[in-house]
């Protein structure tokens, strides 16, 4: 293998692509399109939980609908005039959703209200009921039974968590975790996308030089093994440069906007239907913690290691793809079995990020074709320990080493092979020709 | 010294064995033309030269040197399927090109800039290659075969699909290159331009070299042994004729090749006898003929010669 070939394919490879304007506009559009779609769902999810139901109360206790009203005087009107029947009809014309009918039995008693609606308003809005009707009951039940101010207050009192991390030095940090969390899937689904996209490329370009009809010319200059080389290193170099202008950006507009998150966070936090706000309290997610987002180098170094380790074993199977066939349209059969172990990646990402130590974050963790994005996310959240760390990228060494290996032999042999269609039976009898 | 040495190579693809047991040599400053059908392995051979294919067995050397990247350096090589990267410019692409063969930056610039003021075409020096048209970017491939100047060149089926005008300027660089002393190896299906061009040939028939050596002997060996008739008139005479085979033919000209050393006054004879005729010559067979009587009518597909 000659240096000089596989640098001279690298620069080319490399120069020609970051010079052109389809390059520098993706650079400059994928980030602007990310914010404008996570700006939509915010968007979307704003103006979805503006919509307002209006729920009937026929209170027959006439104590707990006063204390409703307090809560939330949009959501509930007070029906308590009407009979039953009245109700259901209000509800089937839709001029309320739903309506529920509290009686003494569910102040004095352990009977459940009951929620009749027409069926629309979901999950959100039954925990919202559910939290509301909660905190009334109780509170009535508490007047009744004559209890202390104090021991009231101690009812009313909200216990938040403040947690410390403490590291391994021994120094008590404050925890970063919620924004940590966020820091650690945005990761992951960079190298996600990061994966995909720069593969999609490797295989174009690939296929690219056989139409063209280039290849062969090439080949009696270059080594299939220096050409693929310098292809994976020049699109790496090309990946690196996106990867550093975006990464740079973030952390700019992290720093930038932390607070701004955080505040927002909250907000959203309060319209999250309860189950997953408990999820979140127990993540430690504290709009607070927005305030000094620090991200350690190592986990930037760590973010750059696992990307080129996953982008090396992709890209070497994608550059095989594009040798195997003939035009894009043809990759389909090859590209699905490699995008599978990718998105499996992709899901446990967001186990991950609920549960970093959990078995299967752990052992998705340690597959080499999920490392890249399960591991990185989980450094970013938990205190990984390093022999985890340090199997994870033996192996995908090790994984690289055997891909990289079959694609060049696969590689070597499908550029000089053109105008049919390869099977998967063909890419043996490959392999073992090459 | 032979400039290229091939001794007894052999490849196999899976089952199919492209190339067996294949042997010639050729001489420095020579033409030499590889023959034979579509499918006859030559292609094949001609990649194992270049070292773009290992043999499975047999040596190739390349002045005296095994096949190597190092000797890749020596040949200048035009593929059969060959193309540009259509997004780069000429210029990058032929300096990236000759780069790619060991020269440096400046060497391959001062090369470039000489071939394209050559071939009048320096105006095109940063455009891109998809803007050029065809004849324009095959120019643009001759040049990305030659500059890095190396003695020997391969051309792979270069005529084809070469526009007219092409064709010829190919025709004179081949021509002048020899002149020079360098080696030229080129392959084809089309007989006709191997008689103009060639020194020496190799034929090819289902991977095996058949008949190997310098044109001219070739074909002195075979002695004036056919006929070159031209006539107006009814040509059913011909098909009368017996212990021949007729190539060529048309309504008023064929080439009769005499098997059986009969003797060629009694065609004459029965020819003037049912035609007028305007030429009468005894010549050396045509390649074409000679590539029949060699591997035998029943083991070639007539349609694959032209």
């Amino acid at each position: 293998m000659s240096l000089r070939q596989i640098l001279l394919v690298l620069k080319r490879e490399y120069v020609t692509r970051i010079r052109s304007k389809a390059f520098i506009l993706a650079t400059v559009l994928i980030p602007l399109g990310m914010i404008a779609f996570v700006g939509i769902v915010i968007g979307i999810s704003v103006w979805d939980s503006d919509t307002q139901q209006t729920i009937g109360i026929a209170d027959q206790t006439e104590v707990l609908y006063p204390r409703l009203e307090e809560m939330a005087p949009d959501r509930y009107q007070n029906l308590s005039e009407l009979t039953e029947d009245s109700l259901r009809t209000l509800v089937q014309q839709e001029e309320i959703d739903g309506f529920i009918v509290l009686g003494e039995s569910h102040v004095e008693g352990q009977e459940d209200p009951e929620f009749v609606s027409s069926g629309s308003g979901g999950l959100s809005l039954q925990n919202t009921l559910r939290t509301d009707l909660r905190e009334v009951i109780r509170n009535e039940r508490l007047k009744r039974a004559n209890v202390s101010e104090d021991v009231q207050e101690i009812y009313a009192s909200d216990i938040a968590l403040t947690t410390t991390k403490l590291t391994e030095t021994g120094k008590e940090t404050e925890d970063d975790t919620g924004f940590l969390t966020i820091v650690g899937v945005i990761m992951g689904a960079i190298i996600f996308g990061a994966i995909s996209g720069y593969g999609g490329l490797i295989t174009r370009s690939v296929i690219e030089e056989k139409t063209n009809r280039i290849i062969e010319v090439i080949a009696s200059s270059v080594k299939p093994i220096e050409l693929l080389f310098g292809k994976l290193a020049g699109i790496g170099a090309l990946a690196l440069t996106q990867m550093t202008f975006w990464v740079a950006s973030l952390l700019g507009l992290a720093a930038a906007t932390g607070p701004l998150a955080g505040m927002f966070l909250s907000e959203q936090m309060s319209n999250m239907p309860e189950t997953s706000q408990t999820a979140s309290a127990q993540q430690g997610i504290n709009p607070e913690m927005f305030s000094i987002p620090t991200i350690e180098p190592s986990l930037i170094i760590y973010f750059a290691i696992f990307f080129i380790l996953g982008y090396l074993i992709y890209a070497s199977i994608f550059a095989a793809i594009g040798s195997a066939v003939d035009s894009e349209a043809d990759t389909q059969q090859y590209m699905f079995p490699v995008m599978v172990p990718i998105f499996v990646a992709y899901i446990i990402m967001f186990q991950t990020m609920n549960n970093p130590d959990g078995t299967l974050s752990v052992v998705g963790s340690l597959i080499p074709l999920c490392t890249p994005i399960v591991m990185i996310t989980r450094i970013a959240i938990t205190d990984v320990p390093f022999w985890q760390i340090g199997l994870s990228m033996l192996l995908m060494i090790g994984t690289f080493i055997g891909t990289m290996w079959l694609s060049a032999k696969i590689y070597s042999v499908g550029i000089l092979s053109y105008g049919k269609s390869t099977n998967w039976k063909e890419l043996l009898k490959w392999v073992k020709q090459g | 010294m032979a400039v290229i040495e091939v001794d007894n190579i052999s490849k196999s693809f899976g089952d199919t064995r492209a190339v067996k047991n294949v042997s010639f040599e050729i001489p420095k400053g020579r033409i030499f033309g590889l023959l034979g059908p579509n499918g006859a392995g030559k292609t094949t051979a001609i990649r194992i030269i270049n070292h773009i294919l290992i043999a499975d067995s047999g040596t190739v050397t390349i002045n005296g040197y095994p096949v190597s990247s190092k000797t890749q350096r020596m040949i200048g090589y035009m593929p059969e399927e060959r193309g540009l990267y259509k997004k780069m410019k000429v210029g990058e692409q032929l300096i990236y090109l000759a780069q790619l063969k060991g020269l440096s930056h400046e060497e391959a610039q001062k090369k470039i800039r000489y071939w394209l003021d050559r071939f009048e075409a320096s105006a095109w020096f940063d455009k891109k290659v998809g803007e050029l048209s065809k004849g324009m970017s095959q120019k643009i491939q001759f040049i990305a075969t030659i500059a890095h100047n190396p003695d020997i060149y391969i051309f792979d089926e270069p005529f084809s699909g070469l526009d007219p005008i092409n064709s010829e300027m190919l025709k004179e660089i081949v021509i002048e290159l020899r002149d020079k002393s360098n080696t030229i190896l080129f392959s084809t299906h089309r007989m006709e331009q191997v008689e103009q061009m060639c020194d020496d040939i190799c034929l090819f028939n289902n991977g095996k070299a058949v008949l190997n050596g310098n044109l001219r002997e070739i074909k002195q060996r075979y002695g004036k042994n056919t006929i070159n008739i031209e006539f107006e008139g009814d040509d059913a005479f011909l098909d009368e004729l017996q212990e021949v085979r007729i190539n060529n033919r048309s309504t008023n000209y064929a080439e009769i090749r005499v098997l059986d050393g009969q003797s060629m006054q009694n065609i004459l004879k029965k020819a003037m006898n049912h035609a007028q005729i305007y030429k009468f010559e005894r010549v050396e067979p045509s390649l074409t003929e000679i590539f029949i009587s060699t591997v035998g009518e029943d083991n070639i597909n007539p349609k694959e010669l032209s």
